[in-house]
């Protein structure tokens, strides 16, 4: 039997975690709930999840933003897989976001609302887990 | 603008020696930074490097014409004010020099008072302009902004239903999701879809309270008849959040000058909140009383209160508290700015006093309705 794998779900919408969470943890995930960014840096350091769901605008414009570079600054952190989930831009498609741009190649990107089935191939892909 | 701003460049190009000398001495003497040049080339090169405020030129010189001198200042800053120095004869060209974008000449001779008040009017005229620019910007960028903001706004709640459907669609075949929570999730996706409407309808009732569309009229309006009514309404939302509602209004003396659409929303928007901030077992007490011209009408509830530090953001548009008690509340953030609007715009005043944990009171103040004299018969 496979590890249950840990997810970080951070995002200021309650309902937004509720459903998707909800559904993550039908499929066999561990999901951790934060609702701003600062509970998100705790949750992150204290449960060390496999993968962290991120949303961008928060109580503070770019809180995602900031939310990402505190984890990364972790050194037990510094290669979790983020996906970021938000609504700030609708055009653009999920698609690997280069290193360059100060992101891992691992990191993806996700317009809100997101296909949820295609959000947990993507989750499984990355952290290792076959259906 | 609270420290003094530097001294602002003036440059003089003039061939003549004692023009140009002259002119710099009185600039200086002003707490301008004056440089002065003998040439339309050195005069340019000049304008390059200082940025200068103004550029007084003469039109007859030798070498790049005065006339020329002015049409290149301005691709350099379409902003500095050029003055130009002509001769009695050739107040033609002068009307011409201004045609071309010069802010005014000054004839020789000229006394040294001419040329203050001719530098000081350029350069008022100056801040002027870049204030009005500067609003101007300020106002693109406001709009901008609210055009970002509202569209998040609308977006977020829309998010969140598309994310349950989402879900419940993935998950219709196992029936995974208990029924109790499939029914908690149907129940908030109709929770956001009444947040969607109230930020739409509260949108649209700023656009009209700004454009004037909500408020022409001014009729005698008796408050009485527009808080009753409302109180009633709300009787049942306020008894299933265990709240009571009392009124103490005076009668025959609570009349205003008014529209009464805006005053039904006014009261609508401060009455919801003193239930929807109130605590179970709480009240809310609409009173309401006449003095020196003014109808006094106070909403007090007995809820969670608002801290101090957001008090003076509380009137201003999509502020709310983000306080978790008050977060849980569901609200456009666009009410209180708008009851100000309407207040403001019938001559009254707004106010709250409030403590947290004890409650809020808002205050609003309009002026009284007068019998007109001319009206009055017998």
């Amino acid at each position: 039997m496979q590890d249950e794998k840990r997810i970080l779900m951070v995002d200021d919408d309650h309902d937004f975690v509720e459903a998707v969470s909800c559904f993550l943890e039908l499929n066999g995930f561990r999901v951790f709930r934060a609702y701003n960014g600062a509970d998100g840096i705790r949750l992150a350091k204290m449960e060390r999840p496999d993968l962290i769901l991120m949303d961008i605008m928060m109580n503070e414009r770019t809180e995602g933003f900031f939310t990402i570079h505190e984890i990364r600054r972790d050194p037990a952190l510094k290669n979790v897989p983020i996906f970021v989930l938000s609504s700030f831009c609708t055009r653009l498609p999920d698609f690997e976001i280069p290193a360059s741009g100060g992101w891992l190649t691992h990191d993806m990107f996700f317009a809100k609302p997101v296909d949820t089935a295609q959000l947990l191939e993507k989750i499984r892909q990355r952290v290792g887990v076959t259906a | 603008m609270g420290e003094p701003a530097a001294a602002e460049t003036v440059i003089v190009i003039d061939d003549d020696y004692t023009m140009r000398f002259s002119c710099g001495k009185i600039l200086t003497k002003m707490g301008l930074q004056a440089e002065v040049f003998e040439d339309g080339a050195r005069g340019l090169d000049g304008v390059a490097t200082a940025k200068p405020a103004m550029v007084i030129v003469d039109l007859k010189m030798p070498g790049i014409s005065g006339m020329e001198v002015i049409s290149r200042v301005h691709e350099i800053d379409p902003q500095i004010i050029i003055v130009v120095i002509t001769g009695y004869a050739t107040i033609d060209t002068a009307v011409e020099a201004v045609r071309r974008g010069a802010y005014d000449f000054l004839p020789k001779p000229f006394s040294p008072d001419e040329l203050r008040l001719i530098v000081n009017r350029g350069l008022e005229r100056r801040r002027l302009a870049m204030e009005s620019q500067h609003h101007e910007i300020e106002q693109t960028m406001l709009k901008r902004r609210f055009v970002t903001f509202v569209s998040h706004q609308l977006r977020t709640p829309l998010v969140a239903i598309h994310q349950y459907l989402d879900v419940l669609k993935h998950l219709d075949q196992e029936d995974d999701v208990p029924r109790f929570r499939r029914r908690e999730w149907l129940d908030r996706c109709l929770t956001r879809i009444d947040e969607l409407q109230n930020l739409i309808t509260d949108w649209l009732t700023l656009a009209q309270v700004e454009g004037g569309t909500l408020s022409k009229e001014r009729i005698k309006v008796d408050l009485n008849t527009v808080i009753s009514p409302i109180l009633k309404a709300y009787e049942q939302t306020a008894s299933a959040k265990n709240v009571s509602l009392q009124a103490q209004l005076s009668e025959d003396c609570l009349f205003v000058w008014g529209d009464r659409n805006c005053l039904n929303v006014l009261f609508d928007n401060l009455i919801t909140n003193a239930i929807k901030y109130n605590k179970s077992g709480g009240t809310v007490t609409v009173s309401g009383s006449q003095s020196r011209g003014e109808v006094v009408i106070a909403i007090a509830d007995t809820g969670v209160g608002i801290p101090e530090k957001y008090r003076p953001f509380l009137f201003a548009e999509f502020f709310r508290v983000k306080d978790d008690s008050a977060k849980k509340t569901v609200g456009t953030g666009l009410g209180l700015h708008i009851s100000k609007k309407i207040v403001s715009e019938m001559g009254g005043t707004i106010d709250v006093e409030s403590e947290v944990g004890v409650g809020s009171t808002f205050w609003v103040r309009l002026p009284a309705w007068h019998e007109p004299e001319a009206a009055r018969e017998g």
